[in-house]
């Protein structure tokens, strides 16, 4: 923790210089939120709220997100996963590498609050403390301290990262921290995997049939920046706007067909899910098949040509007859 | 929508049918030549004609599903052949990781085809939906939206 305490002042004070000296007409970063535990977005022009930014390990958010919809140079805190949707951005020439300051957050894994409840049986706001140190999550919860290994309380995504320190940054706030990809984050797609072709369309069948069609998955995914999506076109209406599960199994086809190159497995879309759909297990087979076939990474290299505008001659053999 | 509807309904005397997305300038005048020459191939599949196989938008070969086809085939020129230079590669891509994709999702791979056929190949386009169709024959009719029993909407069970 003290680590993070160590970052936190470190970004507060560049921030600061970044806003009074005129770099940046925006800042974006964490600040506590309102809820226990949990952190905000903090979007400002104000130097003094710098003062609330902070570093710790619920800064869940993946803040590329905004930086398509805010207008001038902006400064930006960025986890690995965040400074690759920046990256992936840049390739897409969404944004321009000179209008962003990344401050990079070597980031050890964020603690998934919903897997804490699960654990221990307690709301968020029962629980006195959670700390963390190394590989270990303490909990306090009535003046009782219990330990729990990370690789049961991280985030799946956070579990298989293989960045967690940004590789694009103008500012490295921390010591770069190793890569985690412990094989448990993909478990979920492997058992799907296992299925038969019709009992893997009946598990999405089932799981989008939840769907309220919230958009919330779209409206946090960097990736997705159309400025008019495809659900709401009417001429031709591609995707009928009721949550019927067919059209909701259809919108998370295309919209994980559309971001293919451009996900960086964040994970943003299944912890925004307000059904707890897991989309991860879709956005990261995409991912992993645009590996697979393309030997192509979203986000690592910021001069690299985005997917699909790109070809080779000799590729992806067998697909054409 | 609702004259796709019976699409959905097996019969016992069914029989699959297609679309196919030809590229106008090789594989539909590869089609064009497989009747000219009078091969014979089956007669299942629904030509639509586009400018390029570059053309075809994952969401074409969805929403193809969706209507209740039983298969699709994208079918455009040779690498280094394509009439605006890198159309098909473009295609190549976005088909393959669709392929894939629904693959992962349980679609039958045999539901989503793709061949290069080049307009003097009318042979080879005849067998290649001769192939295709015995393909989906063998996989059977495309259920894959097909409302479930007890899963449609309120208003579709007040009748």
């Amino acid at each position: 923790m003290l680590k993070d305490r160590e970052m936190e002042q470190r970004l507060r004070n560049e921030a600061r210089t970044l806003l009074e000296q005129g770099k940046v007409d925006w800042f974006i970063g964490f600040e506590p939120g309102s809820l226990k535990f949990a952190t905000t977005p903090l979007i400002t022009k104000d130097k003094n709220d710098t003062e609330r930014l902070v570093i710790n390990s619920f800064i869940v958010n993946n803040l590329a997100d905004f930086l398509t919809q805010i207008k001038g140079r902006v400064g930006i805190v960025a986890k690995g996963c965040d400074s690759r949707s920046i990256v992936s951005l840049i390739q897409d020439n969404k944004v321009a590498r000179e209008d962003v300051v990344i401050l990079g957050v070597p980031c050890t894994g964020l603690i998934d609050l919903s897997k804490v409840e699960k654990l221990t049986g307690k709301y968020r706001d029962e629980l006195d403390d959670i700390t963390r140190e190394g590989n270990k999550v303490t909990i306090k919860v009535n003046g009782n301290k219990k330990d729990f290994p990370t690789t049961q309380l991280l985030f799946d995504h956070c579990l298989a990262c293989e960045l967690p320190t940004p590789k694009e940054y103008d500012v490295l706030l921390g010591e770069p921290s190793p890569p985690i990809a412990n094989p448990v984050a993909q478990e979920k797609i492997e058992k799907l995997k296992q299925l038969a072709p019709e009992e893997r369309w009946g598990v999405w069948e089932k799981e989008l049939s939840r769907c309220i069609r919230c958009y919330a998955c779209r409206n946090v995914c960097p990736a997705c920046f159309c400025q008019r999506c495809f659900v709401e076109e009417t001429e031709p209406q591609w995707v009928f706007p009721a949550p019927r599960w067919q059209d909701n199994l259809m919108f998370q086809i295309i919209r994980n067909i559309h971001v293919a190159g451009r996900c960086t497995d964040c994970g943003e879309c299944e912890r925004a899910c307000p059904v707890n759909i897991p989309l991860r297990s879709l956005a990261r087979e995409m991912y992993d098949i645009v590996g697979e076939l393309f030997q192509f990474k979203a986000g690592m290299d910021k001069d690299a040509p985005p997917l699909l505008t790109h070809y080779e001659e000799e590729e992806a053999e067998g697909i054409f007859r | 929508m609702i004259k796709w509807l019976d699409f959905m309904n097996p019969r016992t005397d069914w029989e699959p049918k297609l679309v196919g997305f030809l590229c106008k300038w090789c594989s539909y005048a590869g089609a064009d030549l497989a009747g000219t020459s009078r091969r014979k191939y089956p007669a299942n599949m629904r030509v639509i004609k586009v400018p390029c196989s570059g053309r075809v938008d994952s969401l074409f070969i969805l929403k193809a599903l969706r209507l209740g086809f039983d298969g699709i085939l994208i079918s455009g020129c040779h690498p280094g052949e394509c009439h605006y230079q890198t159309g098909n590669y473009r295609a190549r891509r976005r088909v393959a990781i669709t392929k894939r994709f629904l693959e992962y999702l349980g679609v039958e791979p045999e539901r989503i085809q793709a061949s290069w056929v080049s307009a003097s190949e009318g042979g080879k386009f005849a067998d290649v939906v001769t192939e295709v169709t015995n393909g989906v024959k063998e996989v059977g009719p495309n259920r894959l939206f097909a409302e479930r029993q007890g899963n449609g909407t309120k208003a579709k069970k007040r009748g």
